[in-house]
């Protein structure tokens, strides 16, 4: 393999870091369509999760196109996949934001888990989980998605939404028991 | 089932809480079946999570990106430093591709002139200025023989640090006005023109680090320029002083 000259630097190809994302950021488009193919399924996971089916598609076009503008920021400190999934996770939060919606989803209501009944345990979780997600209020849904379904830690989170570390995990209590409640069919 | 109790459990399953309600939520949970039973279903959801597929999308998106990414000009895109907000300079391929070509030919042309001057034998002389200077930077007072390869040695010792190296552009610009008189008017135009397309790709470069001071590749970029200009410099001076 040979090192591959950015407009930011060169990008030492075989040194830890995917071939094709160095000749992506030197402007090679099968290369980052090559890229596209190996993560397009995590990333639309992951806005199908925390939005909605129909705004997934669009929304994970949108954090492609993001993510080739900004090829040459990426320095290699850590894995492209992890660069990217956060990148994708910023992108979905902005979207979220731009529709004003942040700050009532995020409503840190000591209430919000009054009037849910939670029924005896069934034997399997059988129901379809990506549709159990789906049924999350919106709050509860993100941060479940991001710490539970993508392993990001409560004070990241709290970063990321600009909310409280308590709020996340009073927000990530209430969606596990909703699940819970969502998966055992009551 | 107590919600005082289960509201506690994801705290507890996650590790979060503090020990002695640890002991509590674990004595409880040795007394209530129920609890025990929340507790075991958030252990399933969360492992369910866990190991939750990642599901390709119906369509291919492909399509429509690669057409997002052609619609903008996206091949030819804008360099990445010009995505932050705060940058106050942003180029394109075929400017920073111009720019490298002009300081090559800078540096080519100039070094050309001098060689067809002095038949290929630059000598390395220090302005009387510098032999004066007891803190001049060593590279300026670097030995006075060498040939053209330790000059560029030599140019480079000299440390890219502000005050060291203003020091010594001073000190050679001081020595090239001094002899400028010794040049004939063509090779003056050519240097003093060069220098100051190296003083223009020194100031931009610098002003565009005051708004992405991180960039490493600005950072190289203004190193360079500034090798260069020394360079030229130096040059410039072993030139007049040969010809006096």
């Amino acid at each position: 393999m040979t090192a591959v000259m950015t407009l930011s630097g060169e990008i030492p190809a075989g040194n830890g870091l995917d071939s094709d994302v160095a000749l992506a950021a030197g402007g090679d488009q099968s290369a980052f369509e090559r890229l596209y193919r190996t993560h397009v399924s995590r990333i639309h996971s992951l806005t199908r999760r925390m939005l909605s089916t129909q705004e997934a598609d669009e929304v994970t076009q949108d954090i492609f196109v993001r993510t080739w503008q900004k090829l040459g920021q990426f320095r290699g400190e850590s894995a492209f996949s992890t660069w990217l999934h956060r990148l994708a996770v910023n992108v979905v939060i902005e979207r979220r934001r731009s529709f004003a919606i942040q700050r009532e989803r995020m409503s840190d209501d000591p209430t919000a888990l009054d009037g849910l009944t939670v029924g005896p345990a069934r034997a399997d979780l059988k129901v379809d989980f990506e549709s159990a997600i789906g049924q999350l209020p919106p709050g509860a849904r993100e941060i479940f998605v991001l710490h539970d379904v993508e392993g990001y830690k409560h004070r990241e989170i709290a970063v990321m939404l600009d909310i409280a570390t308590g709020t996340s995990k009073r927000q990530l209590h209430r969606a596990r028991m909703l699940m819970r409640q969502h998966l055992s069919g009551d | 089932m107590h919600q005082e109790w289960t509201d506690r459990l994801s705290d507890y399953l996650d590790g979060e809480l503090p020990a002695d309600e640890r002991d509590a939520v674990d004595e409880h949970l040795r007394s209530c079946a129920s609890c025990a039973a929340v507790l075991n279903d958030l252990k399933r959801v969360v492992a369910r999570a866990a190991s939750a597929d990642a599901r390709p999308p119906q369509a291919d998106l492909w399509r429509g990106i690669a057409a997002r990414l052609n619609e903008r000009g996206e091949t030819a895109r804008v360099v990445p430093f010009a995505a932050r907000e705060a940058r106050r300079f942003a180029f394109t391929l075929p400017q920073l591709a111009a720019a490298a070509a002009l300081l090559i030919a800078v540096s080519g042309g100039v070094a050309w002139q001098f060689a067809a001057r002095l038949g290929g034998q630059v000598r390395d002389v220090r302005s009387a200025e510098l032999q004066a200077r007891p803190d001049a930077p060593a590279a300026s007072v670097a030995g006075a023989e060498g040939t053209g390869a330790a000059d560029f040695a030599r140019v480079e010792n000299v440390s890219m640090a502000d005050a060291q190296y203003d020091a010594a552009v001073a000190d050679l610009e001081k020595a090239l006005k001094a002899g400028r008189g010794s040049l004939d008017a063509s090779t003056v135009a050519i240097v003093e023109h060069n220098l100051q397309i190296i003083d223009q790709a020194i100031n931009q470069a610098r002003e565009a680090l005051a708004g992405d001071p991180a960039n490493s590749y600005l950072s190289g970029h203004l190193v360079e320029a500034r090798r260069r200009k020394l360079d030229l410099l130096r040059r410039a001076t072993a030139l007049a002083s040969e010809t006096d």
